[in-house]
């Protein structure tokens, strides 16, 4: 039998609709044990019941808000120092090892401090996927400087271009094309980071729902939750995809 | 060591390698500070054009804003920089490629656009550090013959540094020798009275270009051997 490759999609569909087909006859019998692996069926109701009556938008909206603030904030800053540490060597010598540090620790483990810190609430989310986001991009920044393309500099100097122009033309452009390339990544780390802040401590969020259905044994909230987070992530990989894409048309 | 490029004068420099041909023509330009004594000219940055063997666009750029870019640097307003980009790429047989980016050229074209973006500026002098070295033999040789003809029609001097002994000869008026590194010197001057405006392809079917070649290969070998002597 000859398979298009182009047809891939129909034939990952149909295993996948097998997949689920066996899964909900399991469930029906003593294979599988539904309150530790709930039907699909189940899982759908959960998903419908979350939206039906309206409960999840706050949660939704908290990790929300959490995760892009925290990837916006960490954006900024990581930029910020990156740049900063590149061009100027003291402060490249008091930040490298701190940051070198902090990038070799799971900083998830900062979690319980920010609650201390910061409280229950929005803020001790966004610390988290703030300093989750900002190391990782400080290091593809400062590393990224430091690898620019001396022909590009040398070009721009010999056509007459002053230091301002070597910025708005070379450094800027390069950073930008580093920070795009890593986005993703970045998108991942602020969504660990706001879920994670909610598992520890929270009132509302995806996390907080999570640790929730934990605790009350609800397996099929739980899957539910897992699949919500997994569609919401992925969206925002799509958006970051298409950004990527265009601002880096040229390479 | 003193070398002097006349108006509208095409000079090449030719040595073996590891006698500093480049190092030179970037002390020239300020790139490079040289280990000992100063390097001048009589021109201002401005009027020096550079032509590098990498031709080093902005990736993010396109062709035209490549070519506004010294423009801009150089005090033109945005939207005439571009008209003016514009027009040098027709000239150099890139019209409709302005809005490509670089990786969307081949090596002739972006080699095209470098070359838009030195000539934009109005350089007096060019200097340039084996400019064609990395393209095919008929694109390199389309482009050389190009790159004459705009050179003999704008007057621009050129300094070329080469190891290609037949394309020095056929494109220069000059031809110095340097000796081998370290501490290299210029040890020999040839003219080539081959007359202009010149074809770089004919000009190797002059009466002159063969004996001419003969003495430089000559001179050359004896510096490579004197090199291992000396090892």
């Amino acid at each position: 039998m000859l398979l298009d490759p182009r047809h891939a999609w129909m034939r990952q569909l149909a295993a996948f609709a097998v997949l689920l087909s066996v899964w909900e006859a399991a469930g029906h019998t003593d294979i599988l044990n539904p309150l530790y692996v709930p039907n699909p069926s189940r899982i759908g109701a959960a998903l419908v019941d979350l939206f039906s009556n309206g409960r999840i938008w706050p949660h939704l909206d908290a990790t929300f808000t959490a995760a892009l603030g925290g990837l916006a904030l960490g954006i900024a800053v990581g930029i910020l120092l990156g740049v900063v540490a590149a061009l100027v060597r003291f402060i490249a010598e008091l930040l490298e090892p701190v940051m070198t540090l902090l990038n070799a620790i799971p900083r998830v483990i900062l979690a319980p401090l920010f609650v201390i810190w910061l409280g229950i609430g929005l803020a001790s989310k966004v610390a988290l996927s703030f300093i989750l986001v900002a190391v990782l991009i400080f290091f593809t920044v400062f590393t990224g400087i430091r690898q620019v393309d001396r022909r590009l500099v040398e070009r721009v100097v010999t056509l007459g271009g002053d230091r301002w122009s070597l910025v708005r033309h070379v450094y800027l452009p390069s950073v930008a094309a580093w920070v795009l390339g890593n986005l993703k990544i970045a998108v991942g780390f602020a969504f660990t980071g706001a879920c994670v802040g909610e598992f520890v401590a929270a009132t509302r969020g995806l996390g907080y729902l999570l640790s929730f259905a934990q605790s009350t044994y609800n397996a099929a909230l739980m899957f539910a939750l897992i699949l919500l987070i997994l569609v919401v992530v992925l969206l925002i990989f799509g958006v970051a995809g298409r950004v990527e894409k265009y601002l880096l048309r040229w390479s | 060591m003193s070398l002097a490029v006349g108006d509208g004068r095409f000079v090449s420099l030719v040595g073996p390698s590891g006698s500093g041909k480049s190092s030179l023509l970037r002390a020239v330009i300020g790139l490079q500070q040289p280990l000992s004594g100063t390097v001048g000219t009589d021109l201002v940055r401005s009027q020096l054009g550079i032509l590098f063997q990498d031709d080093a666009l902005l990736p993010w750029k396109t062709a035209r804003d490549n070519v506004a870019l010294g423009l801009s640097f150089n005090g033109v307003e945005r939207s005439k920089a571009l008209a003016e980009a514009e027009a040098w790429l027709e000239r150099l047989d890139l019209a409709g490629f302005g809005d490509r980016f670089p990786r969307h050229l081949s090596g002739g074209q972006r080699k095209r656009v470098a070359l838009a973006q030195v000539l934009a500026l109005k350089p007096k002098l060019i200097l340039m550090d084996e400019p064609f070295a990395s393209l095919d033999a008929i694109v390199g040789a389309r482009i050389v013959r190009d790159v004459v003809a705009l050179v003999e029609r704008q007057g621009i001097s050129v300094l070329l540094v080469t190891h290609d002994l037949e394309e020095a000869l056929s494109l220069s008026d000059e031809v110095y020798l340097l000796s081998q590194g370290p501490r290299a010197h210029i040890t020999q001057h040839y003219s080539v009275p081959i007359p202009r405006p010149r074809d770089p392809v004919h000009s190797r079917a002059h009466p002159v270009f063969a004996p001419l070649y003969e003495r430089l290969w000559a001179d050359l070998s004896r510096e490579v051997d004197r090199r291992a002597e000396a090892a």
